[in-house]
C-alpha cells in the first residue's frame, strides 16, 4: 500500500468516525469530537495531496452497490493542489467550529452534514473516472444544501437562500453531466484517459467545452449565474460559509481546468475568450457589489465572485497565451490561476471565520451597526485585517504575490501576435486593475467600519474575543495568508508540478526569468520595515520628551460633543461608489421628507432609504421566475383530481403512440 | 528627411489628431469643440505636409496648404461665428450618454478601429499604414458624436470629425490624392457646412432653439 | 559575488541619497509651490522655508488623542511616513541601478504607494467622526478609479521596453531619447500626470488649501490629527507628492539620471533631480491658480478620460511595434 492509498483510507475511515462521532457522541462532548476529527480528515486530505503533488501515485477502489463499476480515487499533481487547497480550510474550518458551533449548527444533522460535505470536496479533485467524479459532486451539493439550511428554523431567509442554492446547484451538475456525456460519447469511454482522446478542435469538442464551462461557472458562482453565491452565504453558519467560499467554489475552478489543461489541452483560442470573457464580468460585478454592500457576509461573497472572476481570467488569458504560442506568459498566467486559487482560499477563509467571530461576537452581521472592534476583539481584528490585506492584495500578503503574477503574465503576453492577444490583454489588465483598486475601497470599509472608531450599536459596545479554539483557527489561517506571502516560492513549486511546468528553484522568491520580472516579498519586508522602524524610533524619542495626552474630544468636527450616530457607517462610505457606478448598480432610493407643521423649510425628519438590487437577479432570473410561475398556474388546469381526467390521458397518450407507430 | 525623423513626425501628427479627436468626445463645451477642430486641421495638414515632402510631391504640398487654410482657419472660423450670435447656449449642455460612458466608447471604439484595419495593415508595414487605424478611429469618434449630441452646432462637429478622419485615412492609403479630388471634397465639405450653419441660424431665428429634440417637431 | 555585493551597495547608497534628498526636498517643494500661488495671487506668502518650521513646529508639540481612538491613530501616520520613504528609496530618481532582490517593479511600486494610501484612509475613519469618514470615503474612491489609469500609462510605457521595472523604462529612454517624444509616450505620460495629481490631491481633483466641508478630501482625514501624527501625516503626503512628481519628470525629462555610481554622476543626478522637481512644482502651481476645482462627482469623467489617453497609448504602441 502506498502512503497515498493509505492517507486516501484514512480519509474514508475519517468521515465514517466523524459521522459516527456525531451521531453517537453526547450533546456535550459532540462539538469537540466531531471538530477534532473533521480536522483530521482535512489534514489527512492535506497529506494526501501534498503526497499526490510530489508524484506519489495510489489508487483506491471502493465497491459500490450502482451497477455502473466502483468509486476510483486516483489523485493527479492537479488533484492533489486542489485536494491541499480543500483539506487545509476543511481542517482550519472544523477546529474553529468547535468554539463556535452552537444551537443547530451543533445538532447531529449539522456536524454529519460536516463530515460527509468536508470528505467529498477533498475527494472530488481525486475522483478517477467520471463516475467517481460526479458521485462525489453531489455529495458535496447534498451536503453542503443541508448546511446552508441548518438555521432554517429561526430566519427565512435561510429557507430561500437553500432554494435557491439547490436550484442553482443542481443546475451545475445537469450541465456537468451533459457536458460530460458529449465527452464521453465522443472518447468512447467513461474515463479521464479515454476523453482526452477527443479531438480539441472538433465541435464536439466545442460543445462539451460550453457546457462543463456554464455547469463548472455556476459552482464557482461566475456572472451571471452567481445567483446562489451573495445569498447562500450570509444563511449558513459562517465556519461552513468559510469553506463553501475558500473552498467549495475552487472545485468549480478545478473542473474547468480538468476539461481545458488536462483533457483537452490545446484548445482553440476562442475557449480562452470565453473564460475571460466570464471572468471579467465577474471580476467588475462582484467587486463592484460588494463595495456598496453592508452585510459583511454578503461583502465577502460578493468577495468571492471577484476572485473568482480574477481566477477565471488568469486561466483564461493562459488559454489564449498558449493558443497562440506565448509559452512564457501563458504559463505564468496558468501559475498565477493557481496560485490565485491558494491566495483566495487563505485570506476568504481568514475573513469568514473572523466575520464568524464578530457575528458571534456582537450578534451583527450588518456593518451599519458595528465599530470600535479593535480594542474589544483584539486577535479577530488583527486576523480580519491581515484577511483584508489579503483580500486587497497589498503586500506581504500571499494574495499580493498572486495578483503580482497575474499582471506580469499579462502586461508580458500583450505583444500582438494576434488581434484576440492585442484585444484582450489592454482589457485584461484594466480588469484587474479597476478590480484592485475596488478591492481595496471595500476592504477599508470593511475593516474600518468593522473594527475601528467607536461602536454604533449596544451589540459592538459589549462585544467579547471568541473562544480558544475559533481564536487559533483565525490566527493559522491568518499566518498562511502571511507566510504564502512572505515565501512564496514553494507554493509557486507545488503549483507548477500541479500543471507540469518547471518549477523554479527558490523558496523565498517568485521569478520568471523569460519574462524579466522577479518577486521577493521578504526584500518588501524588509524595505518597508527598515523605514518604520526608522520612523517609529523618532516618535517613540519625540514621545519621551512630549507625551500623548488623552482628551474627551480633540476637535469632534468643531462639534461640543460627537455621538456615535455621527460616524460615517458602512453605507455612507460606499456612497461615492455608489452615486459614480449608479448606471450598473442602480439602487433604490428613498427619501422621505417630514415637515415641521405648516413650514416647508423646517424638516422634522428626513428618512433616507437605500436597496442595492442584484440587477443580474433582478433582470435576469425574476422573469425567467414569473414565466415558471405562470407556467407553473396554467399547469394546474390540467389536473382537477378527476380520475376519469388522468385515465383520459393516458388513453389519450397511447392513442398518439399508435398513430405515430403506424405512420 | 530621413526616414527616423519621418516616421517620428508622421506619428507625431497622427498622435495629434487623436489627441484632438478624444478631446472633442471629453470636452463639452463647443468653443473648445472648434479650437480642437482647428488644430486637428492643423494637424491633418502637418501630415499631409510630412507625407509630400517624403514623397517629394509637390501637388501633396500644396494640399496640405489647402487642407490648412480650409480645416484649420476657415471652417473654424465658421463654425466660430455659428456660435458666436448664441451666447447663451455655448455648451452642450446634455448629450445622450454621460461624458463618463461616451469615454469609454472611445476606448472600445479604438480596439475596435484597431482591429478592422487589420487588412490595411497586412498590406504593408510602412509607418503611414501603421498609422491608419488613427483615420479609422477618428471616423468612429465623428459618427458618436453625431450620433449622441443633442445640439445642432455639434453635429456639425461631429461632421467635420468623420471628415477628418476619413481624409485622414484616404492620405495615408492612397499616399496622396490628386490635388483636384481634395479641392472638390473640401469644396463640398465647405458648402455642406455653410448651408447648415444658414439652416440652423434660421431655425434658432424660428424656434428659438438649436437642440435637435426639439427640431423632431418639424416634421409635422 | 563580489559583483552583486557591489551592486548592493551602489543600490543601497542610491536609496538612502534618494530618501535624504527628498526628506530635505518635499517640504521646500510644498514650500515652493505655496510661494509661487501665493506671488501669482499677489500675495507675499510665507516663503519656502515655511513648510519646513510648520514641521518643526508640530514635531515638537503634544499629540491629543480623543477617547475611543484606537492604536491606529498613533501606527497609522507612522505607516504613512514609512510607505512614501520606501517609495523614495524605490523610484528611480537619481540613479537606476537597484537592488537584485528588490527590483523597482511597477506593481511592488504601485502597491507600497496604496499601502499608504489605505494608512492615511484608516486614520480619517479611526477618527470616529463625519468629516474623518468622509474625507477617507472620497480618497479611497479617487484611489480606486486612478488605479487603472496608473497601471495602463505604465503599462504603455513598459511595452517597448518589455519589463514593468522603472529602472528599466528609465534606462531605455536615456538611451534613446527621441522616444521620449512618441505619441506612445506622451499620451501615456499625459494619462500619467492627470493620475498624480488626483492621487496627491492637487486640483482639480482636490483643493490642498480649502477646508470647506463639501469639498476637502484630503484634510478631512487629517483633522482629527495632532501635534506629532499630524507633522507624519503632512510629511507622508508631501514625500509622495515629491517621490510622483519625480517620477513624471524623469520619465518625461530622464536627462540627468546616473547609470552606475560615481561621485560626479550622483552630483549631476542630485543637481538635475532639483531642476525637474523645481520647475515641475512651479508648472503645477502655475497651472492650478488657474483652475477650479472639480465637483467631486465630475471626477470621474476626468479620471475616464486620462483612462482613454492611456488606453490609447496602449493601442497605439502595438502599432508601433507592429511597423
Amino acid at each position: 500500500m502506498t502512503p497515498v492509498e493509505l492517507a486516501l483510507d484514512t480519509q474514508l475511515v475519517l468521515v465514517l468516525a466523524g459521522v459516527v462521532a456525531a451521531i453517537a457522541a453526547p450533546p456535550r462532548l459532540r462539538s469537540l469530537l466531531a471538530g477534532v476529527l473533521s480536522a483530521l480528515l482535512g489534514l489527512a486530505g492535506v497529506l494526501t495531496g501534498a503526497w499526490a503533488l510530489a508524484g506519489r501515485h495510489g489508487v483506491v477502489e471502493l465497491p459500490t452497490a450502482l451497477s455502473l463499476g466502483p468509486v476510483t480515487l486516483d489523485p493527479t499533481p492537479l488533484g492533489g493542489f486542489f485536494m491541499v487547497v480543500a483539506g487545509a480550510v476543511g481542517a482550519v474550518a472544523a477546529v474553529f467550529a468547535i468554539g463556535y458551533a452552537s444551537g443547530p449548527a451543533a445538532s447531529r444533522t449539522s456536524w454529519v452534514a460536516l463530515a460527509v460535505f468536508l470528505g467529498a470536496m477533498q475527494l472530488v479533485p481525486a475522483a478517477g473516472d467520471l463516475v467517481s467524479f460526479l458521485l462525489m459532486w453531489e455529495l458535496m451539493a447534498l451536503a453542503s444544501t443541508v448546511l446552508v439550511l441548518t438555521e432554517h428554523a429561526g430566519r427565512a431567509e435561510v429557507r430561500t437562500a437553500a432554494l435557491w442554492y439547490a436550484a442553482m446547484t443542481h443546475l451545475s451538475f445537469v450541465l456537468v453531466l451533459l457536458g460530460f456525456t458529449v465527452l464521453a460519447h465522443a472518447g468512447g469511454g467513461i474515463d479521464w484517459a479515454s476523453m482526452s482522446r477527443v479531438d480539441p478542435t472538433s465541435r464536439t469538442a466545442a460543445v462539451a467545452f460550453l457546457l462543463l464551462v456554464a455547469g463548472f461557472a455556476t459552482k464557482a458562482g461566475v456572472v451571471p449565474v452567481h445567483v446562489w453565491l451573495p445569498r447562500a452565504h450570509p444563511a449558513a453558519p459562517s465556519h461552513v460559509s468559510a469553506v463553501m467560499s475558500a473552498a467549495m467554489v475552487k472545485m468549480g475552478v478545478y473542473g474547468v481546468l480538468l476539461v481545458s489543461i488536462r483533457l483537452m489541452p490545446g484548445g482553440p483560442a476562442w475557449w480562452g475568450a470565453v473564460v475571460v470573457g466570464l471572468g471579467a464580468v465577474s471580476a467588475v460585478y462582484g467587486i463592484l457589489q460588494a463595495s456598496v454592500a453592508s452585510d459583511l457576509k454578503r461583502l465577502l461573497g460578493y468577495s468571492t465572485t471577484e476572485n473568482i472572476g480574477l481566477i477565471f481570467l488568469a486561466l483564461g488569458t493562459a488559454l489564449i497565451l498558449r493558443a497562440h504560442q506565448v509559452s512564457a506568459a501563458g504559463d505564468a498566467a496558468l501559475l498565477a490561476c493557481l496560485l490565485l486559487v491558494a491566495s483566495h482560499a487563505a485570506f476568504k477563509a481568514t475573513l469568514f471565520l473572523g466575520a464568524g467571530s464578530v457575528l458571534h461576537a456582537t450578534g451583527e452581521r450588518d456593518l451599519d451597526r458595528m465599530g470600535g472592534l479593535v480594542s474589544r476583539l483584539p486577535v479577530t481584528a488583527t486576523a480580519f485585517g491581515i484577511g483584508a490585506l489579503g483580500a486587497a492584495a497589498l503586500p506581504v500578503t500571499a494574495g499580493f504575490v498572486a495578483e503580482w503574477t497575474l499582471l506580469q503574465a499579462v502586461i508580458h503576453g500583450g505583444r500582438p501576435h494576434d488581434r484576440m492577444v492585442a484585444v484582450t490583454m489592454p482589457i485584461a489588465v484594466s480588469v484587474v486593475a479597476l478590480t484592485a483598486g475596488l478591492a481595496l475601497v471595500t476592504f477599508v470599509k470593511a475593516y474600518g467600519i468593522a473594527f475601528l472608531a467607536r461602536a454604533r450599536s449596544d451589540g459592538a459596545a459589549q462585544a467579547h474575543e471568541a473562544s480558544p479554539s475559533m481564536r487559533a483557527a483565525m490566527l493559522i489561517a491568518a499566518c498562511v495568508v502571511l507566510i504564502l506571502g512572505l515565501v512564496p516560492g514553494a507554493l509557486a513549486q507545488a503549483a507548477a508540478r500541479a500543471v507540469g511546468l518547471p518549477a523554479g528553484s527558490a523558496v523565498t522568491q517568485v521569478g520568471f526569468t523569460h519574462l524579466g520580472a522577479r518577486l521577493e516579498p521578504l526584500a518588501v519586508l524588509v524595505l518597508v520595515g527598515v523605514m518604520v522602524t526608522a520612523v517609529a524610533l523618532i516618535a517613540k524619542a519625540a514621545a519621551r520628551k512630549v507625551p500623548r495626552r488623552e482628551v474627551e474630544l480633540a476637535w469632534g468636527g468643531g462639534g461640543v460633543r460627537a455621538s456615535a450616530r455621527m460616524q460615517y457607517t458602512a453605507t455612507s462610505y460606499a456612497e461615492p461608489l455608489t452615486r459614480v457606478f449608479d448606471d450598473a448598480l442602480r439602487p433604490e432610493r428613498d427619501v422621505v421628507v417630514t415637515h415641521a407643521g405648516e413650514s416647508r423649510y423646517l424638516v422634522e425628519r428626513v428618512q433616507f432609504h437605500q436597496h442595492v438590487v442584484d440587477l443580474v437577479e433582478d433582470r435576469m432570473y425574476r422573469p425567467m421566475l414569473t414565466l415558471v410561475e405562470r407556467l407553473g398556474v396554467a399547469g394546474r388546469r390540467l389536473q382537477n383530481g378527476s380520475i376519469h381526467r388522468y385515465l383520459a390521458y393516458s388513453f389519450f397518450a397511447l392513442v398518439v403512440v399508435l398513430v405515430v407507430v403506424a405512420l | 528627411m530621413s526616414e527616423t525623423t519621418y516616421t517620428q513626425l508622421l506619428q507625431l501628427s497622427a498622435g495629434l489628431l487623436l489627441l484632438c479627436a478624444v478631446l472633442i468626445v471629453w470636452r463639452r463645451s463647443l468653443g473648445a469643440h472648434i479650437r480642437l477642430l482647428a488644430v486637428q486641421g492643423w494637424a491633418l495638414a502637418g501630415l499631409v505636409a510630412v507625407l509630400g515632402l517624403h514623397e517629394h510631391s509637390a501637388e501633396l504640398l500644396w494640399v496640405s496648404v489647402l487642407v490648412a487654410t480650409l480645416k484649420g482657419v476657415v471652417l473654424p472660423a465658421v463654425l466660430a461665428r455659428a456660435t458666436a450670435s448664441d451666447r447663451t447656449r455655448a455648451r452642450e449642455e446634455t448629450p445622450l450618454i454621460n461624458t463618463t460612458a461616451a469615454l469609454l466608447a472611445v476606448s472600445f471604439l479604438t480596439m475596435l478601429a484597431y482591429l478592422v484595419s487589420r487588412p490595411v495593415l497586412a498590406l504593408g508595414s510602412t509607418a503611414a499604414v501603421a498609422a491608419v487605424p488613427v483615420g479609422m478611429a477618428m471616423a468612429l469618434f465623428g459618427f458618436l458624436v453625431l450620433s449622441t449630441r443633442r445640439h445642432a452646432v455639434s453635429q456639425l462637429i461631429g461632421f467635420l470629425l468623420l471628415d477628418n478622419g476619413i481624409a485622414t485615412v484616404a492620405f495615408l492609403t492612397a499616399g496622396g490624392v490628386p490635388l483636384v479630388v481634395e479641392l472638390g471634397v473640401s469644396l463640398d465639405v465647405l458648402l455642406v457646412v455653410l448651408i447648415l450653419r444658414v439652416l440652423t441660424s434660421r431655425i434658432r431665428t424660428e424656434y428659438g432653439d438649436a437642440d435637435l429634440d426639439d427640431m423632431t417637431e418639424l416634421r409635422d | 559575488m563580489n559583483g552583486s555585493v557591489g551592486v548592493n551597495v551602489s543600490a543601497a547608497t542610491f536609496a538612502t541619497s534618494q530618501v535624504l534628498v527628498l526628506v530635505v526636498l518635499s517640504p521646500l517643494l510644498i514650500g515652493l509651490m505655496r510661494t509661487v500661488r501665493a506671488r501669482l495671487e499677489g500675495r507675499v506668502g510665507g516663503g519656502v522655508l515655511q513648510p519646513w518650521r510648520d514641521l518643526r513646529k508640530l514635531l515638537l508639540k503634544e499629540p491629543l488623542q480623543a477617547q475611543g481612538r484606537s492604536w491606529w491613530a498613533m501606527a497609522g501616520p507612522v505607516l504613512l511616513v514609512s510607505s512614501s520613504l520606501a517609495l523614495c528609496a524605490l523610484t528611480p530618481l537619481l540613479g537606476t541601478v537597484t537592488f537584485p532582490s528588490l527590483p523597482d517593479d511597477l506593481f511592488v511600486v504601485v502597491s507600497i504607494l496604496l499601502l499608504g494610501s489605505v494608512a492615511l484612509a484608516l486614520v480619517g475613519l479611526d477618527a470616529g467622526t463625519a468629516f474623518g469618514g468622509m474625507g477617507s470615503s472620497r480618497h479611497m474612491m479617487i484611489s480606486a478609479l486612478v488605479e487603472p489609469t496608473v497601471l495602463l500609462s505604465v503599462y504603455a510605457l513598459s511595452i517597448p521596453v518589455g519589463s514593468s521595472v522603472l529602472s528599466r523604462i528609465v534606462e531605455a529612454r536615456l538611451d534613446d531619447p527621441a522616444s521620449v517624444l512618441s505619441p506612445v509616450s506622451l499620451l501615456a505620460l499625459l494619462a500619467l500626470t492627470i493620475a498624480v495629481v488626483a492621487e496627491t490631491g492637487r486640483l482639480p481633483v482636490d483643493n490642498p488649501a480649502t477646508h470647506l466641508e463639501l469639498t476637502m478630501v484630503h484634510e478631512a482625514m487629517v483633522l482629527e490629527s495632532s501635534g506629532r501624527d499630524l507633522a507624519w501625516l503632512e510629511v507622508g503626503s508631501w514625500l509622495r507628492l515629491g517621490v510622483l512628481l519625480g517620477l513624471v519628470s524623469t520619465l518625461l525629462v530622464p536627462w540627468g539620471v546616473a547609470t552606475d555610481l560615481t561621485a560626479a554622476g550622483m552630483l549631476v543626478a542630485v543637481l538635475a533631480l532639483v531642476a525637474k522637481l523645481a520647475v515641475a512644482a512651479t508648472a503645477l502651481a502655475t497651472v492650478e491658480v488657474a483652475l477650479a476645482k472639480v465637483r467631486l462627482f465630475r471626477v470621474p469623467e476626468l479620471m475616464a478620460g486620462s483612462f482613454v489617453l492611456a488606453f490609447l497609448a496602449v493601442t497605439a504602441s502595438y502599432l508601433v511595434v507592429q511597423g
